[in-house]
């Protein structure tokens, strides 16, 4: 019989760690919030400093992790209790109620169509909508559809039920409820990534007093060919293209009020959306306030350079005072203070201003780790056990890594959770 | 009669913005044998492939062409579509039309389209001859090799170990530790790093599966994922090792200025290990100025090297710490100080008065002799004003660069370097630890410069990848390899003499001679079969009358546009 | 008229030139869409019946393209690649067409840039040497 481990967390970090942990021969039960696979960088467009198609790359992985035969899904669920000691570890996870029979659901997506609630949709940050039964994203893993019970007016109510009428597959169940499973691991691995800070804490970046200020992760769907544009670039406010960009670095990171630490990858993702910006959008002059240019990784220098060369990306080492609205509320005017002590406070005027907000331990790591019993830092993000293990967390059994261990771009997620596989097989041979 | 189908991928805007689709696909439909031609948003998506599937089923294919990114990412996936779907794998056919087309003729939406028409008919003229293949397994040698006993080295071949795999660690230099050896404490905690490394000889020395070879150097390497033999030489004997996989692990070195800032005729400034080696001494600068960025992100050498601010400001925190009379300068053009821990050292050191000043390439600072020492002048651009700073020492951090014997390596192992000569991983986001080349594996300041924590973390990578076919067992060998047909094959021997992996040998069969392929050493490059005289050689899925098919078509579709 | 636009064949190799021209894909270099690709395992698999065969058939240009000296993933592959060309030049100069018509150059998997220079710089070639006289000739 393989020993089992339960991976937490279906992003990137988590789908490497499983594909490897699979390899390797483990039983790997792959835990996931949400109704798919994919994590973060299933919303991306491009990914730095390569520009290759986020989808295009991540696709086939999220493919082989569903299909591999030592990989069980256990996506819309939530691991609630941890018992036992390592390596007998009991896991606790909650499935919860879909309301459709995900073996017969064939993600058609007629019921889609005709369902009459509509919210806000995460996936595309909020930009568009989605119904009440609905697919995160159209190529989510599994393919199957999930009724969103809070707003669902059958669930809410028990009048409507069109779903249920249109589904030929038969796979519309009201009344599932949810279900519990116990694994019995032999370790665990957390992989539970990260959130974007609310940016309307930061008043003065004007997020949410002004229709043409958007955060980045909005901006990147708005960028995306299957996002709520379908891939043109254009402002909240008058659907109009911007000819005018700017963004703002550090929102709320690198700031003692907020949040202390770099988020480690926005000074790429937002070089990389101003030269995707350009390419969408042939004459938009793009300008990037910026404290300090953090470009350490490989190819990332020659990928600024590239951009501010080649697609005329305009660097300000500064940090907005204010944003205010523009003229009838379309643009915004950034105040800020340029160069040198003897700079001065200058205003200008943006079509779009893009923040990069801080990014946190995703929502729900804290009581996460305090139902696993694991030390947390300062800032929030998992503790490593000591220097000789770093992706060991705080308690024997449970590994960790991705950005649920500190901020880090993707390479470094998926080396350290190839890692982790590495170390739950030292563990589980014997081994400290 | 082959039963083929097409499927043209939109990749959603990547290939429909400048390739019209639907006229692909019309035009795909009047090909040679073509049964059905189809198209898909994104083919790769779950949806895309179970409508190929479908596809394949409905129509009773037996080839399959899809038309979308590239094989080198895409491949195995449609490849196992075709499996799922009854088809051997060998009978599809992959053609480019993003990389090679949609990308990267923005501009020219009717000439992609013509081009994208052509590439499929060349595509499907290939795909009509294909035959279905069996692929041979072959079997891994239990064993793994690692190069490089520094961190990265070290902490893999332990992990190896302990996972219960017979591990060799070579390491040309007579000690293990590596650079780190060089440094007396870690950021950002500022533990010993020779405890680290103390801990990991110590692991290694008590395990049974663990040797070390100190003083070795790789002078030969031979093989394929599976069954590699690694030759090491040291101390006037030579070794040869059997492996299953091979992590490479060499680090990178300190770059030495070239005389940049008076390195080497001012004895006041020295480099940042040297730094080290002097706080190990207990020899504590009063006043000290770090100098960033030297030798890096210029003309020559345009990357960041990532660690050495983070070295600058762990340092800096060592001299204040110790020395409250202390006056500490850095001079930088960003501080690269990412994420949580780094962060918190460039809060400290701010917080215990380090100053730190901002210099701009258009002006570089200057070291300046002056009768009571030395001087370092620097315009700082955030108070836009010259600086003048007194100081005892001046430190240099410069980057890390390739080892010099780094592109040797990289020859004997057949992995590329990029243009620093920092080894190039199979993808940069996806596979980080991987080659191209199957069964050997990178990790560590070889791949690029890397904190002790990505070391590690990347040494564990390479260890688990490097360890999966040999918990396996066996590796399953693609099925391109080469053979002759007897009855053509004159026995002349040029294929002998022009493989690479002397993996022909002339046989006597049947009273016949003729070339004989040994299909576990055979690698499938073709060279054979271009030596052939004959055309008696062939590789299975690139047969000279395949691809002759696929000139045809591309003959025959540029007269027809004519 | 129209101005002449050449059908060009090229080999690229799998592990270098391949990708070399799908890294010009993935950074978005703009080319002319004259050259189709055949990928082939190695550079010295081009046998220089294909480049007869393309340049008869009135293929205008024939690029073959591998990994560079001293890099080429089956070791020794390129070399062949780099003696056996320059022979079927000879060849095709004896028959009276423009040796020029074949190049042969290395290009590795992070040269997108490279890739880009060396298919517009062969593509203007052959618009200096105009129609292959071989097109249209029916055998």
């Amino acid at each position: 019989m393989p020993k089992k481990v339960v991976v937490i967390g279906g992003g990137i970090a988590g789908i490497q760690a499983s594909l490897d942990l699979a390899d390797m021969g483990f039983e790997v039960h792959l835990v996931e919030r949400t109704p798919s696979i994919g994590g973060r960088m299933a919303q991306l467009d491009k990914t730095f400093p390569t520009n290759d198609c986020s989808m295009c790359i991540l696709s086939p992985k999220m493919i082989m992790c569903a299909g591999h035969e030592n990989v069980k899904l256990h996506t819309y669920s939530e691991v609630e209790e941890v018992r036992g000691q390592f390596p007998n570890l009991k896991v606790r996870i909650r499935e919860k109620a879909r309301y459709v029979n995900i073996a017969k659901c064939t993600g058609c997506g007629d019921c889609i169509a005709k369902c009459p609630v509509k919210v806000p949709d995460e996936f595309e940050q909020k930009l568009s909508n989605r119904k009440a039964i609905y697919l995160p994203f159209p190529q989510a893993v599994p393919r199957k559809v999930t009724i969103d019970g809070e707003v669902c007016r059958m669930i809410k109510t028990g009048k409507c039920g069109v779903c249920k009428k249109v589904c030929q597959a038969g796979a519309i169940e009201y009344d599932q409820k949810d279900e519990v499973v116990e694994i019995d691991a032999s370790a665990i691995v957390v992989a539970t990534g990260f959130d974007i800070m609310d940016a309307s804490l930061l008043p003065q970046y004007g997020f949410g007093s002004c229709k043409d200020v958007v955060v980045s992760l909005q901006f990147e769907r708005l960028l995306s060919a299957s996002g709520p544009t379908g891939g043109h670039l254009t402002r909240p406010s008058d659907g109009r293209t911007p000819k005018k960009l700017a963004f703002v670095q550090c929102v709320g990171s690198r700031d003692e009020r907020m949040h202390k630490y770099c988020s480690s990858v926005c000074c790429m993702y937002a070089t990389k959306e101003s030269i995707l910006a350009r390419e969408h959008v042939a004459d938009i002059d793009t300008t990037i306030f910026y404290m300090d240019m953090r470009a350490v990784g490989k190819g990332f220098q020659e990928f600024v350079q590239r951009a501010e060369k080649l697609y005329g990306v305009r660097y300000v080492r500064s940090r907005p005072a204010s944003v205010q609205p523009g003229k009838d509320g379309k643009g915004v005017l950034v105040t800020y203070e340029t160069k040198g002590l003897a700079g001065e406070q200058v205003t200008e005027q943006f079509d779009l201003l893009v923040l990069c907000p801080a990014l946190l331990p995703s929502r729900g790591s804290k009581a996460l780790a305090d139902r696993l019993g694991l030390k947390l830092d300062e800032d929030g993000f998992l503790v490593a056990k000591d220097i000789r293990h770093p992706v060991d967390s705080t308690r024997k059994g449970v590994l960790v890594c991705g950005f649920a261990c500190a901020p880090m771009d993707i390479p470094d997620s998926v080396a350290q959770a190839s890692g982790v596989a590495a170390r739950v097989a030292e563990i589980l041979q014997g081994g400290g | 009669m082959a039963r083929v189908g097409v499927f043209v991928c939109h990749c959603g805007l990547n290939i429909a913005s400048t390739v019209d689709i639907e006229k692909v696909v019309a035009y795909a439909r009047g090909l040679p044998d073509v049964v059905v031609a189809e198209h898909n948003l994104y083919s790769c998506s779950e949806e895309g492939l179970s409508s190929i599937r479908k596809s394949i089923e409905k129509n009773k294919l037996d080839r399959v062409v899809v038309a979308a990114c590239t094989p080198r990412t895409h491949e195995p996936l449609f490849r196992k579509t075709c499996e799922l779907a009854g088809v051997n794998k060998y009978l599809f056919e992959f053609v480019n039309i993003r990389e090679h087309c949609a990308w990267i003729h923005i501009k020219e939406p009717l000439s992609a389209t013509d081009k994208a028409e052509k590439l499929i008919a060349m595509g499907v003229a290939k795909a009509r001859l294909l035959e279905p293949q069996k692929e041979t397994e072959s079997s891994v040698i239990p064993t793994a090799v690692v190069i490089g006993g520094g961190l990265t080295g070290l902490t893999a071949a332990a992990s190896l170990a302990a996972q219960g795999i017979d591990t060799h660690l070579i390491e040309r230099e007579e000690k293990l530790g590596g650079v780190l050896g060089d440094v007396e404490v870690i950021s950002p905690e500022f533990s010993k790093s020779g405890d680290l490394i103390g801990q990991l000889v110590k692991e290694l020395k008590g395990s049974r599966h663990a040797k070390v070879h100190l003083g070795a150097k790789v002078v030969a390497v031979s093989g394929f994922i599976g069954n590699f033999e690694v030759t090491v030489e040291g101390k006037g004997k030579q070794e040869k090792i059997p492996a299953g996989a091979i992590i490479l692990a060499t680090g990178a070195q300190e770059f030495m200025p070239k005389g940049e800032y008076g390195f080497k005729e001012m004895p006041e400034v020295v480099t940042q290990l040297e730094l080290e080696r002097r706080l190990a001494s207990g020899n504590v600068p009063r006043r000290a100025v770090f100098i960033q960025c030297v030798g890096s992100r210029q003309p020559g050498r345009e990357y960041c090297s990532r660690i050495c601010c983070n070295a600058s400001l762990k340092n800096a925190l060592r001299i204040v710490r110790t020395r409250p009379d202390s006056r500490v300068s850095i001079i930088h053009r960003d501080i690269m100080s990412y994420g949580t821990a780094s962060e918190r050292l460039y809060r400290e050191a701010s917080d215990r008065g380090v100053v730190f000043l901002r210099y701009g390439l258009e002006r570089i600072p200057k070291v300046v002799r002056k009768k009571d020492g030395v001087v370092v002048e620097v315009y700082d651009e955030t108070i836009d004003e010259m600086v003048d700073l007194d100081t005892d020492l001046v430190v240099l951090a410069t980057p890390m660069v390739s080892r010099e014997d780094a592109r040797d390596l990289g020859k004997l192992l057949k992995v590329p370097l990029d243009k620093y000569g920092f080894f190039l991983e199979a993808h940069v986001k996806l596979r980080p630890v991987e080659f191209a080349t199957d069964g050997v594996f990178i990790a560590g300041s070889a791949r690029w410069p890397s904190s002790v924590t990505e070391c590690m973390g990347q040494g564990l990578a390479a260890a688990a990848k490097a360890s999966i076919p040999i918990r396996r067992g066996k590796v399953v060998v693609e099925a391109i390899t080469a053979s002759a047909d007897p009855d053509r094959c004159a026995a002349c021997g040029n294929c002998v003499i022009a493989c690479p992996y002397e993996a022909i040998e002339i046989v006597e069969e049947h009273g016949k001679r003729y070339a004989k392929v040994n299909e576990t050493k055979c690698k499938g490059c073709g060279t054979c079969v271009a030596a052939c005289p004959n055309d008696a050689m062939q590789q299975r899925g690139f047969t000279s009358q395949q691809l002759s098919s696929m000139i045809d078509a591309l003959i025959k579709s540029t007269e027809e546009e004519t | 008229m129209a101005e002449f636009s050449p059908t060009i064949l090229a080999f690229c190799c799998n592990w270098c030139s391949y990708a070399g021209a799908d890294l010009a894909g993935v950074s978005r270099l703009q080319m002319p869409p004259n050259i189709h690709i055949i990928r082939v395992m190695c550079s010295a698999s081009v046998k220089p019946e294909y480049v007869l065969k393309a340049i008869s058939g009135g293929v205008d240009g024939v690029l073959v393209l591998g990994c560079h000296i001293g890099d080429c993933h089956y070791m020794t592959g390129n070399h062949r690649t780099a003696k056996r060309m320059p022979l079927v030049q000879k060849v095709l100069k004896e028959v009276g067409i423009d040796e020029k018509r074949l190049r042969l150059d290395w290009v590795s998997a992070s040269e997108g840039e490279k890739f880009q220079k060396v298919v517009t710089d062969f593509v203007d070639e052959v618009k200096q040497l105009g129609p292959n006289p071989m097109r249209g000739v029916k055998w």
